[in-house]
């Protein structure tokens, strides 16, 4: 046997196991890759990013709302007057019952600091705006813009509540609350809810959407 | 099927009398002409009748079946009555079938409800998960059901599914939860059935308010199955090992109940606030004399009238409901208690 013809039998199992190598480390490279859980769980269960969709909400839909809103001075001005004119023109909600959401703006002084809200005096009533207690479902319905009809998933209603009060606690309230102080004047926007078999306009609660 | 077979009977004595007019012999043909002319007119007549009898069932009232996992509680008889009672209202006649939380007995009660003609189902099933199979089977069957109260783990088997916004109902407590025990301190939850959607939804409505608060610290949550006396007994064994506790949540008002009867019994009931979730007759009561700190009224009579509202509407053409859709569940509170009653509030 020619020396070069059995330098290449020698050569030849060399180059097949390193072929087959290459090739099993090939498909073991791309049979096996690394991805978060969270991401792999949320995909196969179809998952709702409820915080996406309440940040979309609150610019596209909630936002614009609050420019259109009644003066609560007005509005409270009508419930006295006529009660179920003011529900039926301008309270939404996405749960059947009495528990009704408006949407309201005003300006009034801050005439006291409370732990967990300011006490607010507007031209014709005193209020008060939520600072601590941002939560339930008045800023997700009050714009009557949510629609459940959308949602099948009893937690993805809940969680878009969340995520929105979430983020007017993050982008609204945070920031303005250390730097309220009695005296001063106050631009507000937000929600209201309210009982319409039993109306209680005495103790009103603003849950804030914008504070100037 | 009952008038085809009375009809083929007929039709097999007519032939068998029909046999002998074939002789020959006049006056016997005669005779046989004149009972076959009366056998055939006989015939008529019952085809007639038959006639009258399908057009008077097409006219009569249609039926709403009425599935109730238990008429043990009287929280789910009320729910019964209610949506039998509106049902009528509505022009069906109703008939309801008790469960007794029992998926089998809540399986032939659809296939009873299936073969014995009713248009439509209003349903308050017994497991989320277990009741799925029969309401695929009655939509199978072109029946549209309607879930009131409790829901089913799916959501394109039910055309609508009537329930108690618990989740936010619960967010409501807890906000007076974190204010009345000044947002410090120790406290206990006790949940329902671990298998039930409302367990976790009230659980979880309560947690995403309270959780917020580190020093509100959560030393024990135990299952009580909803139930007062399971709560009584999980109660007093969490009070041995943590004694000095400030509030108890709880999944029910049965195990609020129960949970005050434990503390009470300990001679903690006065330090202790204990907080509910239903709005049963015992609770409202409670909450006048100060012993229950709150619940969350739920309306019943609100989810059963919807449900046979929209059977009704969905028989009548509708389509289009809300898989899910709330109904909004009330804080009470000894300020505002005057203006409830038991599962909702006081006739006015």
């Amino acid at each position: 046997m020619p020396p070069l013809e059995k330098k290449n039998n020698k050569m030849l199992p060399w180059l097949k196991y390193g072929i087959g190598g290459a090739v099993v480390l090939l498909l073991a490279y791309n049979s096996v890759y690394f991805r978060k859980l969270d991401e792999v769980k949320a995909e196969a269960s179809g998952k709702f990013d409820a915080a996406s969709f309440a940040k979309n909400f609150l610019e596209k839909q909630l936002s614009p709302k609050l420019e259109t809103a009644p003066d609560i001075d007005e509005l409270t001005t009508m419930l006295s007057t006529d009660k179920n004119k003011a529900f039926d023109t301008y309270s939404h909600a996405t749960a059947i019952g009495n528990i009704r959401y408006f949407l309201v703006k005003g300006q009034g002084k801050i005439v006291k600091i409370n732990e967990n809200d300011l006490t607010i005096q507007t031209p014709k009533q005193q209020l008060t705006l939520a600072m601590e207690f941002i939560y339930g479902n008045a800023l997700r319905d009050a714009s009557g813009e949510f629609d459940i009809t959308k949602f099948t998933k009893t937690a993805d209603i809940n969680n878009v509540s969340s995520e929105l009060n979430k983020l007017i606690r993050a982008s609204v309230v945070f920031p303005f609350r250390p730097k309220a102080k009695e005296g001063d004047m106050v631009q507000f926007a937000g929600a209201v809810a309210l009982n319409k078999e039993h109306l209680n306009l005495a103790e009103i609660e603003v849950i804030p959407a914008s504070l100037k | 099927m009952f008038h085809q077979k009375k009809i083929t009977s007929v039709i097999q004595q007519i032939s068998l009398r029909v046999t002998p007019c074939q002789t020959p012999r006049n006056s016997v043909s005669e005779k046989n002409t004149a009972w076959l002319m009366l056998r055939l007119g006989g015939f008529f007549l019952f085809l007639l009748l038959v006639g009258c009898a399908e057009k008077k069932d097409s006219n009569a009232p249609k039926k709403m079946a009425i599935i109730i996992s238990t008429l043990n509680n009287p929280w789910f008889v009320f729910l019964a009555d209610n949506a039998a009672a509106k049902a009528k209202e509505l022009g069906y006649e109703t008939k309801i079938f008790d469960s007794q939380n029992n998926t089998a007995l809540e399986s032939d009660h659809f296939e009873n409800a299936l073969v014995s003609g009713y248009s439509a189902i209003l349903f308050n099933p017994t497991d989320a998960e277990g009741s799925v199979v029969n309401v695929r089977k009655a939509k199978a069957a072109g029946v549209p059901v309607f879930c009131m109260d409790r829901e089913i783990n799916a959501t394109d088997a039910a055309t609508s599914q009537i329930l108690s916004d618990s989740y936010s109902g619960c967010v409501e407590l807890a906000k007076l939860f974190v204010q009345q025990t000044n947002k410090k301190g120790t406290y206990v939850e006790l949940l329902g059935l671990v298998g039930d959607n409302n367990t976790w939804a009230r659980s979880q409505g309560f947690h995403s308010v309270v959780d917020n608060y580190p020093s509100l610290k959560m030393v024990a949550q135990q299952s009580a199955d909803f139930d007062r006396n399971k709560a009584m007994d999980v109660m007093e064994s969490i009070l041995q090992a943590n004694p000095n506790i400030d509030a108890v949540f709880c999944g029910n008002d049965a195990m609020a109940m129960g949970a005050y009867q434990a503390l009470a019994a300990a001679g903690k009931a006065s330090k202790v606030k204990v907080f509910g979730f239903d709005g049963a007759d015992d609770v409202v009561s409670a909450i006048k004399d100060g012993k229950i700190a709150a619940t969350g009224m739920q309306f019943p009579k609100v989810m059963a009238q919807t449900a046979a509202i929209y059977a009704d509407e969905y028989l009548k053409g509708k389509r289009e409901f809300a898989q899910k859709l709330p109904v909004a569940v009330e804080l009470v509170t000894k300020k505002n208690i005057e203006d409830y009653a038991a599962f909702g509030k006081k006739e006015q």
